[in-house]
């Protein structure tokens, strides 16, 4: 901290008034304050304003998660935000989010997960299933495996969500993976992010693929078990990676897959980022608003995503108000590039 | 005793019932990862927009920027006819009046809860079009009238009303849920069985895709073989305890179906989707075989 300089009251009796200083011909200039924008951004019809309770569950969950930087040439921003209804009721967010760098093999590890509400404790296996998934799939790059093996990582998820569920005891639920299930149960949605020049690219894409890229490209692989999406979004529009697809009857919800119960029932998915293009991996949260795309919600994404904001801003833009939509939310960010 | 029931109908995990169950049925064993030849490769292809006739064929999307929000539409179907006279139908509406109220004053569900209100006697009657439930909204006055039971208009009722509601909410832009409909009657249809089965299946039919979860409720005289057909699920039917005045049994259920709808609503769009609904005090759940 600076030290406070001494002043002469003559000299502080020239000065003009707080707030205003004096150019070079003498006129006063009002200097801008900063002030910090308060409130939600709001997309549409806003929700109603509540008063956050605190969470009270153990152990502790912070009502929002903000991360974020560069690695490997690639700019991640990552939040995850407790939703509207679990800040009224002072319920834990049950959404969680793992970022994992392996610097050796240039890869990033990004995973998310979307804890079911029926089960009592699912923002512990939210917060369980990330952690060992993106270990599961670091131990698999270590070992020189290019293509992951999803059925191997969600396993050891699932496995991660009984051994704890056996380990505390909560024999209300049950036991074994059904008793897990109904206390630990969450949806889980994992990408590989491999750097342009890490080893295995050569070995992944074609050599015609990077035709129209000025660099290699950024290879990308994910999974999914249960209906949190992945989606490229390039010049506006966001391209479906992994998902649940379209809803049953035109209607929305109507059940979810998740772990541990539904390892195997993965749905895999494979892209390339592009310069100008965007990863997005989120949970139903944001992708029930954001449906196609074409709306509100995707316009202002498309516009403010155009290039990183700041880890703080993203978390703001990810916690928007919106008329209906209640749920928690996460998102994962990567640009193939360093920020302009 | 709290349940948690799917709030989807059991046809809808059929692998027959569209492509989008059967693109994730594709997956069930270990899915490899598709080539990456394309910049984007998805695993469920989506097929190519084509243009001409074949569009005019195809549902009808909302524009861009039409959805503006998401809605669970709830239908209560309630017995007017005559004896329901006195204290049921006064528990009926002071019931009705309790859910607008609450639901109404609800922060956070207020605005995604779509109720629409259709009795039945000899014939049925769309009391309440699909409405939002604000404070100010006038209630109808529910009264007893005719001497027949007809279940076959109540269900025709909504085999007609559902489809258009729904299409009217979502050219609104609302993202819509599997409606849901709480079934009150105190007696025993007074036609012939096979017209209101016929009705029935038509109102469950797997394809009809607008079919909604039925909760069905008997009070007073009601025959709990036919409530139990009613309701969409085994667990989804529920028959006055021995003992229970009528009235009684009804002002429970009006209870039970304002906690269901403020719960229900509240966990919308929290993935699982299961309808939250606690068993009334003065029913028996009828999920166990009747002899």
């Amino acid at each position: 901290m600076a030290p406070k300089r001494q002043r002469s009251d003559a000299a502080a009796a020239t000065e003009p008034p707080a707030g205003m200083r004096r150019s070079a011909d003498r006129r006063p200039v009002v200097r801008r304050r900063t002030r910090l924008v308060r409130g939600p951004l709001t997309i549409g019809d806003p929700a109603p304003a509540i008063a956050a309770r605190l969470a009270t569950a153990e152990p502790y969950r912070a009502d929002t998660l903000a991360d974020g930087g560069e690695v490997f040439g690639l700019t991640v921003r990552a939040a995850s935000v407790r939703g509207l209804h679990k800040r009224y009721v002072g319920g834990p967010r049950q959404d969680d989010l793992c970022l994992r760098v392996h610097v050796d093999i240039r890869t990033l590890i990004v995973a998310v997960a979307d804890g079911v509400t029926a089960a009592g404790r699912s923002d512990l296996g939210a917060a369980l299933a990330v952690r060992h998934a993106a270990a599961a799939v670091a131990r698999q790059l270590e070992h020189g495996v290019v293509q992951v093996n999803w059925g191997d990582v969600f396993e050891h998820a699932a496995w991660a969500l009984v051994e704890e569920h056996r380990r505390t005891g909560l024999a209300d639920a049950g036991v074994g993976i059904e008793g897990a299930a109904g206390s630990l149960a969450t949806t889980l949605t994992i990408a590989v992010i491999s750097a342009p020049d890490g080893p295995g690219v050569s070995d992944l894409v074609d050599a015609g693929d990077r035709g129209d890229v000025d660099q290699d490209p950024v290879r990308v692989q994910l999974a999914a078990v249960g209906d949190s999406p992945a989606f490229v979004l390039v010049e506006g529009r966001f391209e479906p990676i992994v998902g649940e697809g379209e809803p049953v009857d035109g209607f929305v919800g109507g059940g979810v897959r998740a772990l541990p119960r539904d390892p195997r029932a993965f749905c895999a998915g494979a892209c390339t980022l592009g310069p100008g293009s965007v990863l997005l991996v989120c949970t139903d949260g944001l992708a029930l608003p954001l449906a196609d795309g074409a709306g509100e919600v995707g316009r202002t994404l498309a516009r403010e995503l155009a290039s990183p904001p700041d880890i703080v801003d993203f978390a703001r833009l990810l916690d928007f108000s919106r008329s209906t939509y209640d749920d928690d939310r996460t998102l994962i960010a990567v640009w193939p590039q360093r920020p302009q | 005793m709290k349940l948690s029931l799917p709030l989807s109908n059991p046809a809808n995990h059929s692998a027959t019932t569209g492509p989008t169950s059967l693109a994730v049925a594709e997956t069930e064993a270990s899915s490899p990862v598709p080539s990456p030849a394309s910049q984007v490769s998805t695993p469920t292809p989506v097929p190519a927009p084509v243009s001409g006739p074949a569009d005019l064929a195809a549902p009808p999307r909302p524009a861009a920027g039409q959805v503006i929000g998401q809605v669970l539409p709830i239908y209560f179907v309630g017995d007017e006819s005559h004896s329901m006279r006195g204290d049921p139908i006064a528990a009926v509406s002071h019931g009705l009046v309790d859910l607008r109220d609450e639901v109404a004053t609800h922060p956070l569900i207020g605005k995604k809860v779509r109720f629409g209100i259709i009795t039945f006697a000899d014939t049925a009657e769309t009391r309440l079009e699909l409405s939002e439930l604000s404070e100010d909204l006038v209630l109808p006055t529910l009264s007893t009238r005719g001497r027949g039971t007809s279940y076959a208009s109540a269900f025709e009722a909504l085999r007609h009303t559902i489809p258009a509601d729904i299409a009217l909410l979502k050219v609104s832009g609302f993202q819509v849920h599997r409606p849901v409909v709480f079934f009150l009657s105190d007696g025993q249809p007074t036609e012939k069985e096979s017209k209101w089965h016929e009705r029935l299946d038509d109102l469950k039919d797997p394809a009809f895709k607008e079919r909604p979860n039925i909760l069905a409720f008997g009070v007073g005289d009601a025959d709990p073989k036919v409530i139990q057909q009613l309701a969409s699920s085994p667990t989804h039917a529920f028959m006055m305890r021995e003992g229970v005045s009528t009235a009684g049994a009804i002002a429970e259920f009006a209870a039970s179906m304002l906690h269901s709808m403020v719960s229900s609503a509240e966990r919308l769009d929290h993935g699982e989707q299961t309808l939250e609904f606690e068993k009334p005090e003065g029913f028996v759940q009828l999920d166990a075989p009747l002899v």
